[in-house]
Order: C-alpha cells, then structure tokens, then sequence
C-alpha cells in the first residue's frame, strides 16, 4: 500500500510532505485573490490618482508628458498617426535628467490627484497671461 | 463479487461507469474554471471571474468527497495560476509592445510607471521600438512574453489535464521562472534610480504589488515532492 493512498491526504501527496503542501495550497490561495484584485482595481486605481474623470484621458496624457519632459508645450496627440515617429522622439530634448552609466530623471514626484491642480493652474496663468 | 463480473449492460462495468462520472464532473468543473480564467486573466474584468472560478473548484471538491476521481486540489490551483499569472503579465506588456500608441496603453501604462515602475514612465516611447524605455526592459519584455510565458502556459495546459510531459515541463519552466524573477528584480536593483526616483510607491510599493505573482516559487517545492505517477504519459 503506498503513502499516497491514505485516505486523508489529497491524490500525489506522501505523508512526509503533506504540511508543505497544505501550507503552498494557502499560499497558491492567497496568491490568486490577491491578483484577482489588483488585477481588478489597478487600472480605475492608476487613472483615478492621476485626476481621471475630472481630466479625460487624452489630458491626463498631456499632463503625465509635460511633467516627463518638463515642458509645458508638449500634447499627447489622439489618434496617434499610423506610422509616425516614436511620440517621445519631438519632445526628448526638454526632458530633465542627471545623466550617466546610471541616469536619474530629475521630475517631480507626482500626489494624489495633483495632475488636477497642475491642470488648472496652468490654464489660470494662459488664462491671465491672454488678459 | 469482482467489479469485473459486475456488469451494467453491454460490458459496461461499474469502474468504466466511475470513471465516466469522474470525467463529465472534472469536464463541468473545468468549463466553469476555464470560463473564469479566462475572465480573470483580463484583468479588469476579474471580479466577473472570481465566482465563476470558484464555483468550478467547488464542483470540482464536491466531486472529490463523492468519491470520484478528480485533480487534485492543489494541482488545479497551481495550473490556473500559472495560466492567470501568464496572462496578467501578458496583458500589459503586450501592450508596451505592440500598442504603445494607442491612448489607453499610454495612459495606463505611464500612470503605472509614475505610479510604481519608472521604466514605464522616463522617457516613455521614445526607443524606436516604443514603449518602455528602461535598460533592459524591453528584453526582457521579448523574452518573456512570446518564449517564457507561452512555454508557461503550454505547461500549465498539460498539467491540468494530468499529462506526465506537463508536470515535466512545468518544472522546466518554473524554473524559468526564477531565473526571470532574478535577472528582473537585479536590472531593477541596477537601474534603480530610472526605476525608483520620484515614484508615488517606490521599492515597497513595487514589491507590495508584485509579489502576489511568485507562483512559479509556491509551485516548485510542489512539482519536486509530488508523486509523479499520478500523471499519466
């Protein structure tokens, strides 16, 4: 009679792994209701933090852009064309970085919702500077 | 009385009637799981997964205290795992590579990368290829995605349905696996100033949120110490 027939242990588990294997089914468990959430909420999360439905997405593009490259000029353009050039190949001469065998990009750590306020700010000094 | 001599009529016996049931109750089970993976490897639309998914394993446990031969619990968690955890990461690095352009692949994938990876967010589209632009990031975006997770998910295929040569190659590719968590996590560790500088959630946020995908780790003590010859050729 082999290990693997004793009644209380699943089908392909032996005795002596049979507290590993409960332990990796917990763990294997626990695993997919994690990814199953995250999987889930990661996308309505990520647009939100960045000022999504108050800016649309095209905006919140724009935005995330001009803070990459430090340029207040710079437009995600919607639809991209077809066959154009690499979206950041127009606008990589602003972009701010200490270069070198290890670069490190110098823009700002972006909050919660803060693109919003960037958003609005902006439009209020073209707004003033027009007057 | 032999199980032999018992006969049902046409020389059906009563362990060809037994494994009949066991196969049409993993069949229904595995409809109602596949329907769900296949929700859940979306991603968004994995909360319409979940109960499908689970509603499966539990016709599939309920099943097994019938009395009828089914898949071993844990090996159809490990199996749908593998194939969730193959397609979730397909699904974003399918679209750094091939819809880099498209606005919804460039606002989720930079509002990632502002958000927890770096890579997906300096000098984002910018490499003729598109997408992200960390070193090393796209190869491992061309080793991965095509080579590594499609072998995964072959495997993970004949694990499921019990195939010997499944539970081999998931050993091989799990182990894969570890070797892409650790070439990974070092070019991030190298490059951690392009990954990590003046993100929202950085070096804990990352890990926070990935480590949930270390199936190929919870898999591999299983695949050595399991009893391989539950697994038919």
């Amino acid at each position: 009679m082999s290990p693997s027939s004793t009644p209380s242990l699943p089908l392909g588990t032996s005795p002596a792994f049979a507290g590993m294997h409960k332990w990796l089914k917990r763990g294997l468990i626990v695993c997919l209701t994690a990814l199953v959430i995250e999987g889930a909420f990661t996308v309505p999360f990520c647009f939100i933090y960045y000022g999504w439905p108050t800016l649309s997405l095209q905006d919140v593009c724009s935005e995330l852009m001009r803070v990459r490259y430090s340029d207040d000029n710079v437009v995600c353009q919607y639809p991209y064309p077809l066959f154009g050039p690499a979206e950041g190949e127009l606008a990589k001469k602003t972009a701010q970085d200490r270069w070198g065998v290890l670069p490190r990009p110098l823009y700002k750590r972006i909050g919660f919702r803060e693109l919003v306020t960037i958003h609005n700010e902006r439009l209020a000094r073209q707004a003033a500077s027009k007057t | 009385m032999s199980a032999a001599s018992m006969r049902l009529g046409g020389g059906h016996t009563a362990l060809d009637d037994h494994d009949d049931k066991s196969r049409q109750a993993q069949r229904r089970a595995d409809t109602w799981m596949i329907s769900g993976a296949l929700f859940l490897g979306t991603a968004i639309l994995g909360f319409i997964g979940l109960p499908l998914y689970l509603r499966g394993l539990s016709i599939q446990s309920q099943a097994e205290r019938q009395g009828l031969s089914v898949r071993p619990v844990i090996v159809t968690l490990i199996g749908y795992l593998v194939i969730i955890d193959a397609a979730l990461n397909s699904f974003g690095w399918a679209l750094d590579m091939i819809a880099h352009h498209t606005l919804v692949a460039r606002v989720f994938l930079t509002t990632w990368g502002a958000m927890f990876d770096g890579g997906y967010f300096w000098h984002y589209n910018e490499l003729w290829i598109g997408g992200a632009t960390a070193p090393g990031e796209k190869s491992w975006e061309i080793a991965l995605l095509p080579v590594v997770f499609c072998m995964r998910l072959a495997a993970a295929i004949g694990f499921l349905q019990m195939k010997r040569w499944g539970q081999q190659w998931l050993v091989v590719t799990c182990w894969f696996g570890v070797v892409a968590w650790t070439g990974y996590v070092a070019n991030m560790t190298i490059f951690a100033d392009v990954r990590y500088a003046h993100v929202a959630f950085p070096v804990w946020g990352w890990w926070l949120y990935d480590i949930f995908y270390i199936t190929p780790f919870l898999a591999i003590p299983y695949l050595h110490s399991v009893n391989r010859e539950i697994f038919s050729e």
